[in-house]
């Protein structure tokens, strides 16, 4: 792991060296008061009373909204600067101030998920002494990307810039970005390919990168040879430079204004402020109480050309999400009981955790311009050392750390709603969102003969989990991010050495209820004029990651469709039948119009492989997991998603139940009394299929103990048992297992 | 004729719920009217609302339309037509496999329009009803790729087909949008001979648009929305603006009605990109103030727009305003150029709450709009707003809102912010009222401050310009602190934006993409070639506007041309837009001189540390515009009187709650005022429309244009 904090600095440097604290104290020194004062007073900063808002509440949101302003500011203005896609069109960036110890005061617009992660980074250099060595100064610039340090994935990059007022350092400017291509050992930003670390690609570990607000040139020549498209990197860091200089304009104005004073009082107010808000709100939105709800995903790499032995196997994961809600407002997440940290890259350090648990927070319980890390210090956490949920280990890779927490942080959508539920408040209940998936992803030549890196961002529009009084919303959100944007077609072939086929609604992706998931869609390209390419598939498959909700059914799982060699470029000339969607792959358009080698298998995660001019990519995203027994969907509703392609007719009569006839017109009319009379009859069906539960547990158990589950589960299973000693009593109990219980693993 | 005002310049502003009237003499003296929107015939709100302006100058409709020189209209029943989807049945073609774009809608316009708190809150998205349903979308194979190459050829067979199916499904008009058409257009073309002669075999007459032909630049979905747009709600619109036409003239009008773009120029009604006039009022207030200014000599202009609902923001450098490509509106993207105008929802009429788990004070993001507030019981509305604030406070006189059209209850108003406000906040009532305004004006401030720090400057470097009926009443507090270089609030604030309409020029504003390279190292001859690209694009661009103009009986030779080029550095997405003064661009030297034009304009609205020159640049569009000049607005001019007011101007004293204490202020009617008079604060200048709001320590001196000037400082 990575080391947790050098011993103290002796030598040359700090000698004549004053510190940058505040009083005369050290960075460090001020951490470390802090760190006592909130633990001993259960106040942050031990700031018990909130003086400056209770006695001129007028100008403490003056104060606010002059802080904010001046992010949002930056964040506007610094965005025009960036050259990338997703920077520009879709918006990942995301600028924050913190105090001189490293918590967030306010935040930009943008991508929320830093209200923790670029604090955990401050506080990486504040403890190792960077006051001292290499020296923390007006002027200065540090960067860094290691998610170890602080941060979600090794592709969001950050900049900080400390700010000064006279001698003291008085607060921090952070800025992130989502950049192009990290370096890593197989192209694109969420790298699937590397399996440990050393790989994961261009390594900036709270570097300092300039001084006097200029960067250093072996910095940015180390960054122009590290990664794939140093052009886009360029004007990245550029952006977030000039983004934290604004942020520092804006502070210095707002202490010229309100006097240094003030503003000290300010920040820790603001945090003790937001940490109180938050507690309120976890009081108004949920009942006390345990919410469990796990969620598994598979990643096959078994036989993967590309990897090495130990790293081309199938696996899966395990999230046991935990939320415990006590009676005075906490908020404790627990994933005891996750399986082992492996050789992929979808390993998660503490920072990416917090990450996900703060995008989700901000679209749900707290959508709001006020949050900052005292909503932080209101939560606790248990990510277990050694599992893929805290993965500190030296070596672990963490490029593509999403691929965990996307299927993983389901779980805590599922928990809140259940909880906003029983309080009533029936339309904040989302189920599961959809996985941001497939990732298209490579890297070569682009079709102008230069290098790149490439990652679709129409991923940033999946399926939203179904709502409690609606269907999910459609191609809409992602995840990390609810304003989704799947871009023009035109301009990402500008920048792709892709032809587009195809993009449209994507049927039965959605989850299946009395109101359905929102549903994916579909993109079909041939690659395009290039003369040297790879790509890859980055998606699930083999499980449900969206589950349902309330009898709701999970949304689709992955496959992957390519097709290499194939008789593209002569169906085209010949005007012959080309495919542009693929609606229902057991009647596949892509076989039908297409001959070659069709990759058409539940191998959605893949080592890049090499494609060619004419060859046929195929990205389908996902939709949301559903709400409610199918049995219970209105008719008309059946109807619209017949007619609107959002259902495969056969799954109307064998999911919902319905009679429906196809018009010559082509429009489906559903039978609503041929439809309630089939639904009787698949009640009853169900009625004679039940058995007591207990008869149901002691099968069940019988498989348990013969070990007749996939191999997969097994071995993540006995990861499980043996890192967790709650995991492995409450499992073993359950089961009636004995003591001693292990899996058995290998067979199939 | 009976009147001593000879009326040269009607401005009709056809809002959701009022028309407004703007007619100016020749002198500049201006009368403003207002009628009820009849949206089934927008004809008769025309009329009535003419006729209710030239009352105050005693005469008729009749009497007074001869001798109008110029008539401008601004509406909103495009955009109406456009929110309600109450157009023509269209039918669109697109390259096979993109028929789903109006219901993909990119995923973006599922939360387009909304506050950011609700754009954050995933569960509130919702996608628009499709502009056109999906059966009416058909597919063609085909492809033109990224360099204009076909890379499939067009399936001349499934064109024809897809025609014959729109049409036996009743469609009256058909789009075609094929990707990369801006490119290479040979098949859209292809597409629409193809179409012409099924049309003619079926004996149709519906009409066929291809987006070559229409908005030719980059952007898929855009690109479909715009041309969508125009066949299903502008064309319909036209059918209204031709009727509204005829009866002016039958009114015994002598000029061709013209229509606000949201370019900033007006164009002819039988213009054939209508879509362009979709927004158009709004901006009138920016047209007026970059005319206002360069009459009086400003080159950087700050414009403030409070109404009841928003706060409009836009910023004017160097005497030009900027123009966004790709704006959206009405939750829909568009291809077409807008006038940059940031709206922020934040008005006269937003709510004010205090947030029950916070404690926290929230204004807007909705508000009461034209109900006002808890201090009109009238409007039926049980939330606190700014207005009720500003009651409270005394700035607004309870007994002469809109001239004393509706009275206000200011014990209502105490009794809610005492209620909602102060209670829960724990202080007094005017402290209460007096902090939330403050907020309310350091919100707006901070606007105002990040759009003009974001251009690299300084308040120092800018003249605020505050208009809208609320904008007078808030300038000094968003002035103040600020060191504007001037403060300037007409005396017609109220009506600005109509005025502002009638300040614009007749002027067609075509762009066409063009994405050519600019490497760093490129040759002499290269630019040459570079150069007659650029003057081919512009050639054509020449051609449509001629074409336009000439529907309005204009000659080539009365048009001026100008070339305005938009590029970025290579690989970035957000181009700019330098503006020459060529009509044509000559030469090299002046691709050299636009692109130091741009390195400049970069360094100003980024950061110099920014400026990539190394990486190349790229030229994304080129925009040509062609002006004729028309009759605008005369400015008024009168003789300057001394210091002094009026007595009769004076309407006495009265108490106002200012930032924590109570001061007399002295009150003065607008109207009886003389240029040359100053005022100094804590003062209150109400007129029927609007009060303008002079804090202590300031003063408003009334120049020889009818314009105040609020200086820091200058007692009498």
């Amino acid at each position: 792991m990575v080391s947790d904090f050098l011993p103290k600095c002796t030598g040359p440097l700090e000698a004549g060296y004053e510190p940058a604290g505040w009083d005369g104290a050290t960075l460090r020194e001020m951490l470390e008061a802090s760190e006592k004062l909130t633990e001993e007073t259960g106040c942050y900063y031990g700031v018990s009373e909130l003086a400056l808002k209770e006695t001129d509440p007028i100008r403490y949101e003056k104060i606010f909204s002059k802080l904010r302003g001046g992010l949002v500011n930056a964040r506007e203005t610094a965005m025009n600067v960036s050259a990338s896609p997703i920077v520009q069109e879709i918006g990942e960036l995301c600028f924050a101030l913190y105090t001189p110890e490293g918590d967030s005061v306010a935040l930009s617009t943008g991508i929320i998920v830093h209200v923790h992660t670029m604090s955990d980074a401050i506080k990486f250099m504040v403890r190792n002494d960077y006051e001292i060595n290499p020296r923390i100064r007006r002027g200065d610039i540090f960067s860094n990307n290691i998610p170890k340090i602080g941060d979600v994935h090794n592709a969001d990059v950050q900049t900080f810039v400390p700010i000064f007022w006279e001698d003291e350092l008085v607060g921090w400017a952070g800025g992130v970005t989502h950049v192009t291509d990290i370096g890593a050992s197989t192209p694109g930003n969420v790298p699937v390919g590397p399996i440990t670390s050393y790989e994961d690609g261009l390594d900036l570990t709270a570097n300092k990168i300039g001084e006097c607000d200029t960067v250093f040139r072996d910095h940015e020549i180390r960054c122009e040879l590290g990664v794939r498209t140093p052009m886009f990197w360029k004007l990245d860091e550029r952006c977030r430079i000039a983004g934290c200089h604004m942020v520092r304009d804006a502070v210095e104005r707002t202490i010229r204004e309100e006097g240094i004073e003030t503003y000290k009082q300010f920040i820790r107010e603001a945090i003790e402020d937001g940490r109180r808000t938050f507690i309120q709100r976890v009081k108004e939105l949920l009942i006390p109480g345990r919410y469990f709800a796990p969620t598994f995903n598979m990643l096959l790499f078994a036989g993967e050309r590309g990897l090495p032995e130990y790293a081309a196997v199938d696996t899966m994961s395990q999230a046991p999400v935990e939320m415990v809600i006590g009676p005075a407002g906490e908020f404790h997440i627990s994933f005891d009981g996750a399986n082992r940290w492996g050789y992929h890259s979808f390993n998660c350090p503490p920072s990416a955790m917090q990450g996900a648990i703060w995008v989700l927070l901000t679209q749900t319980m707290i959508p709001n311009d006020k949050v900052n890390d005292g909503a932080y210090f209101a939560t606790s956490s248990n990510f277990p050392p050694y599992t893929i949920s805290n993965a500190t280990a030296k070596e672990a890779a963490t490029g593509a750390a999403w691929g965990y927490l996307i299927p993983a942080f389901t779980g805590l959508i599922r928990n809140i709603s259940r909880g906003v539920f029983a309080r009533g408040y029936v339309e904040e209940v989302l189920s599961s969102y959809a996985m941001t998936m497939n990732a298209l992803q490579g890297g070569g030549k682009d079709q102008y003969g230069n290098d790149t890196g490439l990652l679709s961002f129409e991923l940033s529009c999946v399926g939203g989990g179904a709502r409690g009084i609606a269907d999910g919303l459609d191609y809409g959100a992602a995840m990390w991010n609810p304003e989704g944007d799947m871009g023009d077609c035109e301009v990402w072939e500008l920048i792709m050495p892709l032809l587009y086929l195809g993009r449209g609604v994507k049927p039965s992706t959605a989850g299946p209820g009395k109101y359905r998931g929102g549903s994916g869609f579909q993109s079909v390209y041939a690659i395009w004029k290039t003369v040297d390419l790879v790509m890859q598939n980055a998606g699930d498959s083999g499980c449900f990651p969206s589950p349902g909700i309330f009898g709701g059914y999970p949304s689709a799982s992955g496959y992957r469709h390519n097709v290499l060699g194939t008789d593209l470029l002569d169906r085209f000339r010949k005007h012959r039948a080309y495919p542009s969607r693929e609606d229902d792959p057991a009647d596949s358009e892509i076989t039908a119009c297409c001959d070659g080698e069709h990759l058409f298998d539940r191998r959605t995660m893949n080592y890049p492989y090499r494609m060619k001019h004419g060859d046929i990519y195929y990205s389908w995203y996902r939709g949301g997991g559903g709400l409610g027994d199918p049995l219970e969907r209105e008719p008309d509703r059946i109807e619209a998603d017949l007619d609107g392609d959002y259902l495969l007719p056969r799954y109307a009569a064998s999911v919902y139940g319905a009679v429906a006839e196809c018009d010559p017109e082509g429009f489906w009319r559903v039978d609503p009394d041929a439809t309630a009379r089939r639904r009787r009859e698949i009640r009853e069906m169900r009625a004679r299929r039940a058995v007591p539960v207990s008869e149901y547990l002691a099968s069940e158990k019988a498989r348990v103990l013969e070990g007749r589950i996939a191999k997969e589960t097994r071995r993540m299973y006995n990861e499980s048992l043996e890192l967790s000693t709650w995991w492995r009593e409450w499992f073993l109990e359950f089961w009636g297992l004995p003591d001693d219980f292990r899996f058995e693993e290998g067979g199939e | 004729m009976s009147s001593r005002h000879a009326p040269r310049i009607l401005a009709i502003d056809a809002g959701g719920t009022m028309t407004d009237t703007f007619v100016i003499d020749e002198k500049g003296a201006f009368v403003v009217g207002k009628a009820q929107t009849t949206p089934d015939d927008e004809a008769q709100g025309f009329l009535s609302s003419s006729r209710d302006a030239l009352s105050y100058w005693d005469t008729t409709v009749e009497e007074a339309f001869p001798s109008l020189v110029t008539g401008i209209y601004s509406g909103t029943s495009m955009l109406n037509r456009l929110l309600e989807r109450k157009g023509r049945k269209v039918g669109v073609i697109v390259s096979k496999g993109m028929e789903d774009y109006f219901r993909l809608e990119r995923g973006v316009q599922s939360y387009l329009g909304y506050s950011y708190s609700d754009r954050l809150h995933v569960c509130t998205h919702q996608h628009n009803e499709p502009l056109v349903p999906r059966h009416l979308v058909r597919g063609v194979p085909e492809r033109i790729d990224v360099f204009g190459d076909a890379a499939i050829p067009l399936d001349e067979e499934a064109a024809a087909r897809a025609v014959e199916e729109l049409l036996d499904l009743g469609v009256e008009a058909i789009c075609v949008n094929f990707l990369f058409s801006y490119r290479n257009p040979a098949h859209e073309l292809q597409m629409k001979d193809i179409a012409e002669e099924v049309l003619e075999r079926k004996g149709s007459e519906v009409p066929v648009t291809i987006s070559s032909d229409h908005y030719s630049v980059r952007g898929d979905f855009p690109r479909l929305n715009t041309l969508t747009v125009e066949a299903f709600a502008a064309e319909p619109s036209r059918v209204h603006l031709r009727s509204i036409d005829s009866m002016v003239k039958e009114h015994g009008a002598h000029f061709d009605l013209r229509i606000m773009a949201s370019h900033g120029g007006t164009i002819s009604i039988e213009s054939r990109e209508l879509a362009r006039t979709l927004v158009s009022g709004p901006i009138g207030g920016v047209i007026g103030a970059k005319w206002l200014c360069d009459h009086i000599g400003v080159e950087n202009v700050f414009c403030t727009d409070i109404g009841g609902t928003s706060f409009d923001l836009a910023i004017i450098t160097g005497g030009e305003y900027d123009v966004k490509t790709y704006p959206d509106m009405a939750r829909t993207l568009f291809a077409i150029p807008l006038v940059e105008m940031d709206s922020v929802g934040e008005g006269t009429g937003s709510f004010v709450r205090i947030n029950p788990t916070s404690c926290r004070i929230e204004i807007g993001p909705d508000s009461a709009g034209y109900r006002i507030g808890t201090s009109w019981p009238q409007g039926n509305i049980d939330t606190v707003t700014i207005n009720d604030c500003d009651v409270v406070l005394g700035l607004i006189n309870p007994d002469y809102f809109l001239g004393g059209d509706i009275t206000l209850d200011r014990e209502e108003a105490l009794k809610s912010v005492q209620d909602q406000v102060a209670a829960p906040l724990g202080i007094d009532v005017y402290r209460a009222a007096s902090g939330v305004v403050e907020l309310f004006e350091d919100g707006l401030k901070n606007n105002v401050l990040s759009r003009i720090m974001g251009k690299g400057y300084a308040p120092v470097n800018y003249t605020l310009l505050s208009y809208g009926g609320g904008g007078p009443l808030h300038v000094g507090g968003i002035a103040e602190g600020m060191g504007f270089e001037r403060v300037l609030v007409p005396a017609w604030a109220a009506g600005f934006s109509a005025f502002g309409c009638s300040c614009s020029e007749f002027e067609y504003r075509f762009n066409a993409s063009l994405d050519l390279p600019v490497a760093p190292d490129i040759s002499q001859d290269e630019k040459e070639g570079l150069v007659e690209m650029v003057n081919g694009q512009c050639a054509f661009l020449r051609e449509k506007i001629v074409e336009e103009f000439s529907k309005s009986g204009v000659d080539e030779g009365e048009i001026v041309f100008r070339i305005f080029v938009r590029m970025q550095y290579m690989g970035q997405l957000r181009d700019l837009e330098v503006r020459t003064g060529f009509e044509w661009l000559d030469g090299p030297e002046s691709l050299d001189e636009v692109i130091r034009d741009f390195e400049d304009l970069y360094a100003k609205v980024y950061a110099l540390s920014a400026r990539s020159p190394e990486l190349g640049h790229l030229i994304t569009q080129v925009v040509l515009s062609g002006t004729v000049e028309v009759e605008k607005p005369a400015l008024p001019l009168e003789e300057l009187y001394g210091d002094g007011p009026p007595t009769d101007a004076s309407k006495g004293q009265r108490d106002v709650y200012w930032r924590g204490d109570w001061l007399k202020a002295g009150i003065w009617e607008m109207d009886r005022l003389k240029p040359g008079n100053r005022i100094a604060g804590l003062s209150i200048v109400e007129s029927p429309a609007t009060t303008l709001v002079i804090p202590p320590g300031w003063s408003a001196y009334l120049d020889e244009h009818w314009i105040f000037h609020l200086e820091p400082g200058k007692g009498v």
